[in-house]
């Protein structure tokens, strides 16, 4: 039977609510100490207890579902190959009223939800002046997060999360479409490119992993990087990559090697999730000024998600062991690296997590757009929208991409 | 110098109290399908091991247990850190001028390790084999031990308040037994007080490859040619392709614990589920096959759920360890103490024994068939064996501390 596309509204039981204020009461803590509220080693005491206690007793999940419910929201099934028959995939659907609009798919990414889209929906969809692109802007909440199904099967890995997407655009109509990807986007769209390149019209990002050009495949690369001064940005991007590698990243270490062991304590309390997203929030932008309202959202999302808090850091666990590989293989990733012929779209943000040399990015692919911003952060598209919407409608310009 | 003074044991009913509110209020995640252990702690044994803490362990009865030990307490001062309640057990030997030991523990590890040693060492003492008096500390941040809540407490506090306890206890010659990060330290007292420190034995080598660059060119030219030419002993090439592995897929925990602590406690503080799950994936994968029973599992887990500094303290010890004048740090020769070293298979790094000829003057060195990261509670009859060997009339470490060879005076 045909997957049917619904209209979806969220609507959380009242009993998970009530066990999250059970939960929320008492909330213990760890004790006071002179470092406790130093952000080198991670969330602040005073922080948390302040946010704990707004989410026991102030936050209003009814309010900001009621805000969520006024995006377009769909939910579908997908089927995956050697998966899923019919996975459920909540999404946001809205299409552009101007002529010419561009389907483009968003992809979000672990520690955000399909949240990430909403600030930067509006101008991607009305846009600005009447000669400016619009889109028709799909933003799926990916499987084992927010509203879409959890998956049961160890290996849905990033070709898995790429099928949905497509397989998403496809039951929506859109043949050929855009994609924009920051965090997991990276990876999913990547192999949405890879997978389907007669689909993918171009492909826009603003998390770049990559590697150094290789005198093999990219010896004009080799040159320029070698020869090549880097900028004073550059080496900024250099040095916060260094500093996430080296300070910041045990989260991944941890969740790509053993995901189900914080898993338990991110299933039984929420204080242990917010903790361990908001961290992240603060870490991984570029200052922007985080309501308490806007942090309990996003992780309302994750405890509230169908699949359970614990669900979506499988998918690092997933990339770096495919196929049930008992170790970590680069492989994957790696490949995710190599030259596509997709056009594409480069965006630094200067306090994203990682940032690389220009020369690095350009081996990704035929690089029709590049901008290296002077402010931002991982989540471009919400702490930026405007900029992320310029550069999207800079770089379907300079492609030469219509709607046909 | 601070009293030494009888220490009991005494967790409040009311955090006994809160534990189990906490635990009946338990959720746990989903798992996937025949995820087995890759994923992380199996949530079948995670789920057993809850109920088993909420509805059949009794902390009373295991504190009760540990009460029968001989528990202590000391103030120990720091500069800049203030003074420090220190808990330990101390074993005094029938055998007046038994060997001073120091056991010092590590993460997830307690003083606790230590008693399956005393039966072996005691029967050992019966037997014209060595004595030892056994100290056994909690490290501070631990158990019993007061918690440093001033940041900068690194491992050369954590090393002088070692030192200085023994010397309380009137032992100003010593020998230590180290495991997981009181391998570190007590290497690091090896360094910092060489004329109390007469031998080091561990099961946690933190042996380099020879380097290149020292005066004595063979070790090195031995190791070029042995790795090249693959001329490694089976268990030898065991141990590196386990090292390789655990490297790979065993030390998220580790670059969380030293990068973000805080963040980690929260997570581990308000869940007694998240903490067991946290601990005991390290318990099972640690270990070589040890067939941990329940009540194991939750007497450990307790001890730091329990601890008087709270059960996050320890993660401190991870942040400082790699940061300040005294990091962690792998290889170096260092002279003067004399070196026992332990190789389990299932140790977390495992490397060959000719790498560790580079740590100092290695007086004596064995290969064991089973037994992992935890030795002393998982074969204790093989670390016991050890340290009588090391330590007996035909040991390399006979005689090192003056006065105290762990034998009788007079023949019996």
């Amino acid at each position: 039977m045909a997957p049917t596309v619904k209209p979806y509204q969220i609507t959380v039981p009242d009993s998970a609510i009530e066990r999250l204020k059970t939960k929320l009461s008492p909330t213990t803590l760890p004790g006071e100490t002179t470092f406790s509220n130093d952000w080198k080693w991670g969330a602040p005491l005073d922080d948390i207890k302040r946010l704990v206690n707004f989410w026991h007793k102030n936050y209003d999940w009814r309010q900001a579902e009621a805000e969520l419910n006024k995006l377009p929201q769909f939910m579908t099934t997908v089927s995956v190959d050697g998966h899923e028959d019919a996975l459920a995939i909540h999404f946001i659907h809205q299409k552009s009223e101007k002529p010419n609009s561009i389907p483009l798919l968003f992809c979000h990414g672990w520690a955000g939800s399909f949240i990430e889209v909403t600030k930067i929906l509006p101008l991607l969809t009305s846009g600005g002046s009447d000669s400016e692109q619009t889109f028709h802007v799909v933003a799926p909440s990916l499987p084992n997060c927010g509203f879409s199904q959890r998956t049961t099967k160890p290996g849905f890995g990033i070709s898995q999360y790429a099928e949905v997407c497509h397989k998403l655009m496809l039951q929506l109509g859109y043949k050929n479409y855009v994609t924009q990807g920051g965090d997991w986007g990276f990876p999913i769209t990547r192999a949405m490119g890879f997978l389907y390149p007669s689909h993918v019209l171009a492909s826009h990002l603003n998390f770049i992993l990559s590697l150094p050009p290789s005198p093999l495949y990219t010896p004009l690369l080799v040159l320029q990087y070698l020869t090549g001064r880097y900028t004073p940005a550059e080496k900024a991007g250099l040095e916060r990559t260094k500093w996430f590698t080296a300070e910041g990243s045990g989260y991944n270490q941890i969740q790509a090697t053993k995901p189900h062991t914080p898993g338990f304590a991110l299933a039984d309390s929420p204080v242990a999730l917010l903790a361990w997203i908001y961290e992240k929030l603060h870490d991984w932008t570029d200052q922007y000024p985080w309501t308490d309202e806007e942090i309990l959202t996003w992780i309302s999302i994750y405890y509230f998600s169908d699949a359970g808090a614990d669900a979506s850091v499988r998918l690092y666990y997933e990339i770096t062991h495919p196929n049930g590989h008992e170790t970590q293989v680069e492989g994957p990733m790696n490949d995710l690296m190599k030259w596509n012929k997709v056009p594409l779209g480069l965006s630094y943000f200067p306090k994203d997590v990682i940032v690389v040399l220009s020369s690095w990015g350009r081996t990704l692919g035929p690089v029709v757009f590049e901008k290296r911003h002077e402010e931002g952060g991982h989540f471009a598209s919400y702490e930026k929208p405007d900029l992320l919407a310029s550069d999207l409608r800079t770089m379907i310009a300079n492609s030469g991409i219509s709607c046909s | 110098m601070s009293p030494i003074r009888p220490y009991t044991i005494r967790v409040s009913q009311t955090e006994v109290d809160k534990l189990n509110q906490k635990l009946a209020l338990s959720e746990f995640p989903n798992e996937l399908e025949d995820a087995g252990r890759n994923y992380g702690a199996p949530l079948g044994e995670v789920k057993r091991l809850v109920t088993f803490w909420k509805d059949v362990f009794k902390w009373s009865v295991v504190e009760k247990e540990m009460n029968k030990l001989p528990n202590f307490e000391t103030t120990i001062d720091v500069d800049g850190f203030g003074p420090l309640d220190i808990h330990f057990l101390h074993e005094v030997s029938s055998v007046k001028t038994a060997i001073p030991l120091l056991f010092v523990h590590g993460w997830p590890g307690s003083f606790l390790e230590v008693t399956r040693l005393l039966p072996f060492l005691q029967e050992s003492a019966k037997n014209h084999g060595p004595a030892f008096h056994v100290v056994a500390i909690s490290l501070p941040n631990f158990a019993f031990s007061s918690g440093v809540t001033k940041r900068g407490f690194g491992l050369q506090h954590y090393a002088e308040v070692c030192h200085k306890l023994m010397l309380v206890l009137g032992y100003y010659e010593y020998v230590t037994c180290g495991t997981d990060i009181g391998s570190s330290i007590t290497r690091l007292m090896s360094k910092l007080y060489p004329s109390s420190l007469k031998a080091l034995y561990t099961n946690l080598v933190p042996a380099l490859p020879p380097s290149p660059w020292s005066l004595n060119p063979f070790p090195f030219l031995s190791f070029l040619a042995r790795h090249i030419l693959n001329l490694y002993t089976p268990a030898e090439k065991a141990g590196l392709e386990y090292t390789r592995y655990f490297q790979k897929e065993g030390m998220g925990y580790y670059n969380l614990q030293t990068t973000k602590p805080q963040t980690v406690s929260y997570a581990l503080v308000d869940s007694p589920v998240g903490f067991l799950a946290w601990m005991w994936e390290k318990m099972h994968d640690w270990t070589d096959g040890y067939v941990w029973s329940d009540e194991e599992v939750c007497t450990w887990v307790s001890l730091y759920w329990f601890s008087r500094a709270g059960v996050e303290s320890g993660l401190r010890l991870y942040y400082e360890s790699t940061r300040g004048d005294e990091p962690a740090r792998a290889g170096g020769y260092i002279p003067h103490t004399k070196l026992g070293l332990a190789y389990f298979p299932r140790e977390m790094f495992r490397l060959p024994k000719a790498w560790g000829h580079g740590l100092g003057n290695v007086v004596y060195e064995k290969e064991h068939k089973k037994g992992g990261h935890f030795a002393a509670w998982e074969v204790p009859e093989a670390v016991a064996g050890d340290l009588i060997a090391m330590f007996g009339k035909d040991g390399g470490a006979y005689g090192c501390v003056k006065g105290n060879a762990g034998y009788a005076s007079q023949p019996s």
